[in-house]
């Protein structure tokens, strides 16, 4: 038991953020901040709504952006593709130039209101960032660890499941985390294409003073972010944790 | 890509340029040129290349396939050259083709009548451009100021002959010309003063040396909150602020426009730049200081000779990230009222006019783009500068 726990207290802190302010976000308590006129909170059951549109929309967008992001980064770091590499960091850079917003704006005529254009912008800027932290996560496992596997006649498969993936597990988390930080806050901007998510009242309220409902999509999207990184910080020190255990 | 010294073998050199060669054709033939629509509003009906292009088209793809092939196929400076050559003409009578093909689209119908660049044009003029990058590089040329003065320097050309007034986004162009200079000034003055308000915050909070941890915690939490959660609870905490002390509004605060947008922009900005100057503080080590303060060099000459030029290009790189951060999310600046480019997008979304869209867009893309160059360009210099 006693391994388990460190594993569990690296994601303890954000996840009792993420309550703290899920539960900040109930109507009761936004009701006290915004007193105005305009102010209407929204009831749990169109926020726990609104949550599960949000949660769909941003694991969706996530596990496309991680299959593909990590898959590619996979072949990237591949020997054969070796000539492929430099270009990596330059597309990387023009991808990052153009913020999420743009994307969903300019997704929006071909794709049409909704979750088309935010999955688009999702899949645009989440991929590269992925790709990247893969290639670097990949490239920290050292050579001799690389060449011994290959010593003891491991096949390259092999050395990728048993050496490879196992040591770069941390990084690969890492990406994960960043991935997913980038699916909530895409998947919020995603309401301004119409997309029904944690973003709308937010929007709206901007649009039609109401302050209260404003807080609340804040606070829950805020929390969204917070229980996801949470829970895959937990998860990485799980692994980190499993490992240390075979290894011992 | 066959950029691997040593021998290569002629036959997979010429398969590869025989490939690129026939790629832009293959986009320019097969995907719609223009679409016209009888409104600025409504998509219209595509375009192929024979109506949009006419007499230019061969040349184009001629061009195009010369220069995309030889980049793939040949080696040397020379042959990047000439590829590169070929690439900017190619581009040149695509747009001029283009402009053209459009206005006589457009001639004959009702004056609201639009012609705007489909999907076939954009990814033609981004493999393009891409290409005359790629054979910039080749050539040993600076790739950024190269590609960019090549291209500014076209689109200068056909705008002044008139080449473009035909297509939709010249028009929206001419009709917002005004607003979009606001526009663009107001969202480099937000970026700006975001970027300075961090980096002020930034350099205050390194005096702090107890609470290292303790921001280390924040600047990194602050990242995962989403950017328009923060700016919408900004902007509640503010009106819950005003409303319970009204005479705050008398110091110029208010709940919405630049306040919510700087604070909110200037905060995601606090992990690159303390990410940067934190790398920057740890560049010298301590045997070099302690060398240094062996040969009796006072802390102004330390700080001149070792910190200084050891941690400069680390400071400029986080300043880089944090810079092309600021343009970006300056555009949900807009949101808040806050003005900038994010309002021409904002706008053209509520009215799904997708040139309007574009319109705000491509100044914030080729502004980040710019700065990134620039500042990556002022990191490498001061690397010769201070070589380590």
């Amino acid at each position: 038991m006693s391994r388990i726990s460190p594993a569990l207290t690296t994601g303890l802190g954000p996840f009792l953020l993420g309550l703290a302010l899920a539960a900040a976000s109930h109507p009761t308590v936004a009701a006290l901040v915004g007193s105005g006129a305009a102010s209407r909170p929204l009831p749990v059951s169109r926020l726990a709504e609104l949550a599960l549109h949000h949660l769909t929309l941003a694991a969706a967008g996530l596990a496309v952006v991680s299959i593909l992001g990590v898959g590619l980064g996979l072949f990237a770091t591949r020997t054969r593709f070796a000539s492929f590499r430099g270009s990596i960091d330059t597309v990387v850079a023009f991808a990052q130039a153009v913020p999420p917003v743009v994307v969903v704006a300019l997704a929006l005529p071909v794709l049409g209101f909704g979750g088309p254009p935010t999955l688009l912008a999702l899949l645009a800027y989440g991929i590269m960032p992925t790709l990247r932290g893969t290639v670097g996560a990949l490239d920290s496992v050292s050579n001799e660890a690389r060449e011994s596997a290959q010593a003891i006649g491991l096949t390259p498969g092999q050395i990728l499941a048993y050496v490879e993936l196992p040591l770069a597990a941390k990084g690969l988390v890492e990406t994960l985390r960043t991935a997913l930080i980038l699916a909530v806050s895409v998947t919020a901007v995603g309401a301004l294409a119409g997309a029904s998510t944690l973003g709308t009242p937010i929007v709206a309220g901007l649009q039609n003073q109401n302050i209260a409902a404003m807080l609340q999509g804040a606070l829950a999207t805020a929390a969204l972010a917070f229980l996801g990184d949470g829970l895959l910080l937990a998860i990485g020190g799980w692994v980190q944790g499993n490992r240390q255990r075979t290894a011992d | 890509m066959a950029r691997r010294t040593g021998k290569s073998p002629v036959i997979p050199r010429l398969l590869a340029g025989i490939s690129a060669a026939t790629l832009l054709p293959a986009v320019l033939l097969l995907l719609p040129l223009l679409h016209v629509a009888p409104n600025r509003l409504v998509t219209g009906v595509p375009v192929a290349a024979t109506d949009a292009l006419e007499a230019w088209l061969w040349p184009t793809v001629a061009l195009a396939a010369i220069g995309l092939g030889l980049l793939a196929a040949g080696r040397g400076k020379a042959a990047a050259g000439i590829a590169g050559l070929a690439c900017l003409g190619a581009l040149a009578l695509l747009l001029a083709g283009l402009g053209a093909g459009a206005a006589e689209l457009i001639a004959v119908k009702p004056l609201a009548t639009r012609a705007r660049l489909a999907s076939g044009a954009w990814i033609g003029i981004t493999l393009l451009i891409g290409a005359l990058s790629l054979a910039a590089q080749r050539a040993r040329l600076p790739v950024g100021v190269t590609s960019a003065a090549a291209v500014a320097g076209l689109l200068a050309f056909l705008w002044n002959a008139g080449s473009l007034d035909a297509l939709s986004l010249a028009v929206e162009l001419r009709g917002r010309s005004d607003t979009l200079a606001t526009a663009i000034r107001d969202h480099l003055v937000l970026a700006l003063g975001a970027l300075a308000l961090a980096a002020c915050l930034t350099g205050g909070l390194a005096l702090w040396r107890r609470g290292r941890g303790a921001v280390e915690l924040t600047v990194n939490g602050l990242q995962i909150v989403p950017a328009v959660a923060l700016l919408g609870g900004l902007v509640a905490a503010l009106s819950a602020l005003l409303a319970a002390a009204p005479s705050l509004r008398g110091y110029g605060l208010s709940a919405l426009g630049s306040t919510p947008a700087l604070t909110g922009v200037a905060a995601y900005l606090l992990l690159p730049l303390w990410r940067g100057q934190q790398a920057a503080r740890r560049a010298a080590c301590p045997g070099h200081l302690d060398a240094a303060r062996a040969l009796g060099l006072t802390r102004r000459q330390i700080l001149a000779t070792i910190r200084l030029p050891l941690g400069a290009p680390l400071l400029v790189d986080g300043m880089r990230v944090a810079a092309v951060q600021a343009l970006g999310l300056a555009t949900l600046g807009a949101l808040v009222g806050a003005g900038g480019l994010g309002t021409l997008v904002f706008d053209g979304m509520a009215q799904f006019a997708p040139d309007l869209i574009l319109l705000g867009a491509l100044p914030i893309i080729v502004l980040s783009l710019a700065t990134e160059a620039a500042l990556g360009g002022l990191e490498a210099a001061l690397r010769r500068r201070w070589p380590r």
